[in-house]
């Protein structure tokens, strides 16, 4: 099989994945108990009317009184045209919500990856190549620091000391700053910075044990033999296998801080964005925002599950595309 | 009546808000969690900037039911009156009028202008959103309750009249006649259409597009999740209105406005000591650190959510064993005398409260003569003797033998008794008062009592109210033909039937939410200082609107509300009130504990905020020296 066919393959299952994955999300929501009908029935009970007619009118109104499949049918169409109707807790709709949350969730989290996936496994090849020695045990250190300390009460911290001691950046985020400005980088540094801290450490120490296996390896030793540039022989050589496993648990080892981490310092910082969202939309029982986040989490997983397997046939050369 | 808004109502909490807009609005019956954070100006004069702790739902005034929203549509849109500081009537829009508390009349100021294309606000406007939207079967609009069995009469192009059911003295103080400009032309095409997710997610409503004149400032943005931000409104119409103090000649005094939300309380008082916001709530424990910062006042700010202990007498309650003990008075009393109030003033409320003795706060005109009510928990009426001694009372009355072992309160089987204290997960204050309560009931009565932790909303929804419950059959006409046996009960000595169970009052005593609880502190309740009336919801009786802990009033309550409904002068009015809270704070119903202050700290050289409850009336006055 050729790379062509090999990503088409990868490509029809992703979207299989993702039909699997909002089948059951229909059914679980079909299932449970819908809050309009609840509300309904309380309201017409305060205005002293019948709560079983108006919880009637209500299904009716929202199509819950068609068989399963039908409703199906119109839950994928309106999924697969972004027809995802609209939010109650923020009174808008569902795609305007998300695509907002997005777009300032994105102004930290592309720095925030960009940074974890570059600086990690540097630190973790550069400990690997001072192993034991002062350097290795300091940024041992920040990474065990960073990954033990709770990422909401490091904000707070850091919020105290630059925010109201030395006041060198704002308590709270404006929205209104434009995208690159110096503005937007002063009110981002703290939240990107904690953010990267918190996630670094695991990804920095696995590139540490695993490069300090190839450290030693023949090819090396060919490499330093035939007189390669320390820099070149630590990129080419030890970076790239260290990569491969390292990019297997990448995607989901951050889509899980995105989901977890996020939330916690956009409420620190006042961040607007993705966190939050799906945070409110939780409490408030906001069904089509919760379905909405549901849906973007999954495409997020879905597509970097299919950038990771991609990106490891590119990185590893000796893995062929017809076993799999 | 009640805002579906607190009927419905979320998470309460202890009196964590404060700051700007609160209005003094009697509002909801919960204290919800957070809502505005208080604060304005800004070490820039220019902009008026505030913080808010949680982002709002909607900002349609006509679907609106939350403080922290409605504070945010207050700053682009008035609404047609106020209260002072002396708790005098202060018309914006309209000036309300009455000979006889039956027939009101609305006179609106003229001069008052929607945006372009709707021109001037007149009394077809009004009446038309009172006919049309509130009293429409459709809409489901935040003011539905309000409106019932008003009959709206248009009188001339800046008048109308509205006739009540029945007289009430009272009800501008109730709210219930207050109401938002919205334009005619705005609302016929969803009225047409009977639309009422279209009105829901109208965007000129969302947005405040045709606020015109009619508020200090404009709408420029509302970013969800992240605040709104105004700019000034210089054509604000009380700016020329002759019947209003000097100081609104030139208001709005700030160029821009801001609310920002903030969720995390170190991040709005950080950015209260940084000058990004120039107010916040302050929690007690820490009004001593910001008195003595230079940058920034405290102001203490009286407010009518109280701290109580809801005690559950339905069937679902009193989990210790046979007899529930809650359902009689003396029971009741002796743990209100059980609990040291000024201690726990002190302990948990820093000196901030105020003692709860009835279901009214000190300031209302309505509190009874202090000689009138007894005083459970200060002075001769706290301890352990009085406290054991009202127990012995109650126990005698019970069919069980429940009784004291030395310093332990024992149930029949000869075993302490054992109860549980809810408070909402993550309130300090709700926590250690929580703990205070265990301790005192502890030591004074020999209860054992575990306090735990829950999330507000889930507390609302499995405890505290239920959706399922049984409902009277109805005929065609809505009327009710049959009531079923679940839903009725015997209430001193008299026969009384459910015949609209809601969630907050599902039914008899044997109609229970899906858990078991015995206390809880989750909520604070309002007490309805300006308009108490509105109190009937929870006390009209064993079928009052709200009464999810199954209370059965031992006094005839419902009467005492018929003579206060229908007074025709202050003084019947007011003798009705008094004689309604001297028995509740003998029945202690809920047995009441403190009504805590708000602490807002604002930024120096701020004017206008006071400590009244009416804090923020003239909000677009405020300014900086």
């Amino acid at each position: 099989m050729g790379f062509g066919k090999y990503v088409g393959a990868r490509v029809l299952w992703a979207v299989v994945v993702s039909l699997i994955i909002t089948t059951i999300t229909f059914l679980l929501l079909a299932a449970a108990p819908n809050p309009a009908i609840r509300e309904a029935a309380t309201q017409a009970a305060l205005q002293g009317g019948d709560p079983s007619a108006a919880v009637e009118r209500e299904r009716e109104l929202r199509g819950l009184n068609q068989p399963l499949y039908v409703r199906y049918m119109d839950f994928i169409k309106s999924v697969y045209t972004l027809d995802w109707g609209w939010s109650e807790s923020r009174s808008q709709p569902v795609t305007e919500a998300m695509l907002q949350a997005l777009y300032y969730t994105a102004q930290y989290s592309i720095p925030w990856t960009v940074l974890t996936i570059t600086l990690g496994p540097l630190v973790g090849v550069y400990s690997a190549a001072n192993m034991y020695s002062w350097r290795d045990h300091v940024a041992t250190g920040f990474a065990f620091f960073g990954y033990a300390i709770p990422n909401f009460f490091f904000g707070i911290i850091l919020l105290l000391i630059f925010g109201v001691w030395f006041e060198v950046v704002p308590i709270s985020y404006d929205t209104s700053a434009p995208v690159f400005s110096l503005q937007n980088v002063r009110q981002l540094i703290l939240p990107v910075f904690v953010l990267v801290t918190g996630s670094i450490g695991a990804t920095m120490r696995v590139s540490r044990n695993e490069s300090a296996e190839f450290q030693n390896s023949e090819f090396m030793k060919t490499a330093k033999a035939k007189g390669v540039s320390p820099l070149r022989a630590y990129a080419y050589h030890v970076m790239r296998p260290t990569m491969v496993p390292l990019s297997t648990t990448l995607v989901g080892q951050l889509l899980a801080l995105f989901i977890g981490s996020s939330l916690l310092v956009e409420v620190v910082f006042g961040i607007p964005g993705l966190g939050r969202l799906t945070f409110n939309a939780l409490i408030s029982q906001d069904t089509n925002l919760i379905l909405g986040s549901t849906l973007v989490f999954t495409f997020i997983a879905v597509v970097g599950n299919l950038l990771e397997d991609l990106v490891f046939t590119v990185l590893d050369p000796r893995i062929n595309y017809d076993d799999r | 009546m009640l805002g579906l808004g607190g009927a419905t109502a979320l998470a309460g909490c202890s009196g964590s808000d404060g700051g700007d807009g609160s209005d003094g609005n009697d509002g909801n019956d919960t204290n919800e969690t957070d809502g505005e954070d208080g604060s304005d100006g800004e070490t820039d004069d220019d902009v008026y900037a505030t913080a808010a702790a949680a982002s709002f739902t909607t900002l349609n005034p006509i679907y609106n039911t939350e403080n922290g929203a409605g504070n945010a549509i207050a700053r682009a849109l008035d609404q047609g009156y106020t209260f002072d500081e002396n708790n005098e009537y202060v018309p914006l829009l309209y000036d309300l009028s009455t000979e006889d508390g039956e027939v009101w009349t609305f006179e609106l100021r003229e001069g008052l202008q929607f945006s372009d294309p709707y021109g001037e606000v007149t009394a077809s406007d009004f009446v038309y959103l009172i006919q049309e939207i509130h009293q429409s079967s459709w809409a489901n609009s935040a003011a539905t309750t309000s409106w019932q069995g008003v009959t709206v009469e248009e009188t001339g192009d800046y008048e109308f009249q509205a006739t009540l059911e029945q007289p009430s003295l009272l009800w501008p103080e109730s709210f219930d006649p207050l109401l938002y400009p919205i334009p005619r032309d705005l609302l016929e095409p969803y009225v047409e259409e009977e639309d009422t997710d279209g009105l829901r997610q109208d965007e000129e409503l969302l947005e405040l597009q045709f606020s015109g004149n009619l508020g200090p400032y404009v709408l420029d943005e509302w970013e969800r999740d992240g605040g709104t931000r105004y700019s000034r409104n210089d054509d604000y119409y009380l700016r020329d209105a002759d019947d209003m103090p000097d100081r609104f000649n030139d208001a709005p005094y700030f160029e821009e406005s801001e609310i920002q939300v903030l969720g995390e309380q170190a991040s709005r008082l950080g950015a209260l000591e940084t000058g990004e916001v120039d107010s916040a709530a302050i929690p007690p424990e820490r009004v001593e650190e910001y008195r003595e910062d230079d940058e920034i006042y405290v102001n203490r700010v009286p407010q009518p959510y109280n701290e109580k202990i809801s005690v559950n007498m339905r069937d679902n309650g009193w989990t210790t064993g046979p007899g529930n003990m809650f359902r009689y008075t003396e029971f009741r009393q002796a743990m209100a005398a059980a609990i040291d109030k000024e201690s726990l003033i002190q302990g948990v409320f820093r000196d901030f409260a105020e003692t709860h003795f009835t279901w009214q706060p000190r300031f209302s005109e309505f509190y009874p003569p202090e000689d009138d009510i007894p005083q459970f928990g200060v002075g001769d009426s706290y301890g352990s003797e009085v406290a054991r001694g009202l127990a012995e009372e109650a126990f005698e009355q019970s069919e069980y033998d429940y009784g004291f072992d030395g310093e332990t309160m024992v149930d029949p089987d000869g075993n302490q008794v054992q109860l549980s204290i809810y408070h909402s997960a993550g309130q300090e204050t709700e926590q250690l008062m929580g703990e205070f309560i265990a301790q005192e009931l502890g030591n004074n009565l020999g209860i054992d009592v575990s306090v735990e932790a829950i999330d507000g909303t889930r507390f609302n929804n499995e405890y505290w109210t239920t959706t399922e419950f049984p409902t009277p059959e109805r005929n065609e006409d809505g009327e009710v033909t049959n009531v079923p046996d679940e839903l009725v009960d015997t209430v001193n000595g008299e026969e009384v039937e459910w015949t609209s169970p809601s969630a907050t009052n599902p039914g008899p005593r044997n109609v229970t939410a899906n858990e078991d609880w015995d206390m809880e502190i989750v909520f604070g309740l309002n007490t309805y200082p300006r308009n108490p009336l509105t109190n009937s919801a929870f006390f009209d009786g064993a079928t009052a609107f709200y009464n999810p802990v199954g209370y059965y009033p031992g006094f005839d309550a419902q009467e005492l509300f018929d003579n206060a409904q229908q007074a025709t002068n202050e003084e019947e009015l007011a003798d009705a009130l008094v004689e309604l809270f001297r028995n509740l704070a003998e029945e202690q119903p809920y047995i009441m504990l403190a009504f805590p202050d708000s602490t807002v700290g604002y930024r120096e050289g701020l004017e206008g905020p006071i400590e009244n409850f009416s804090n923020g009336w003239d909000l677009p006055a405020w300014r900086y020296e």
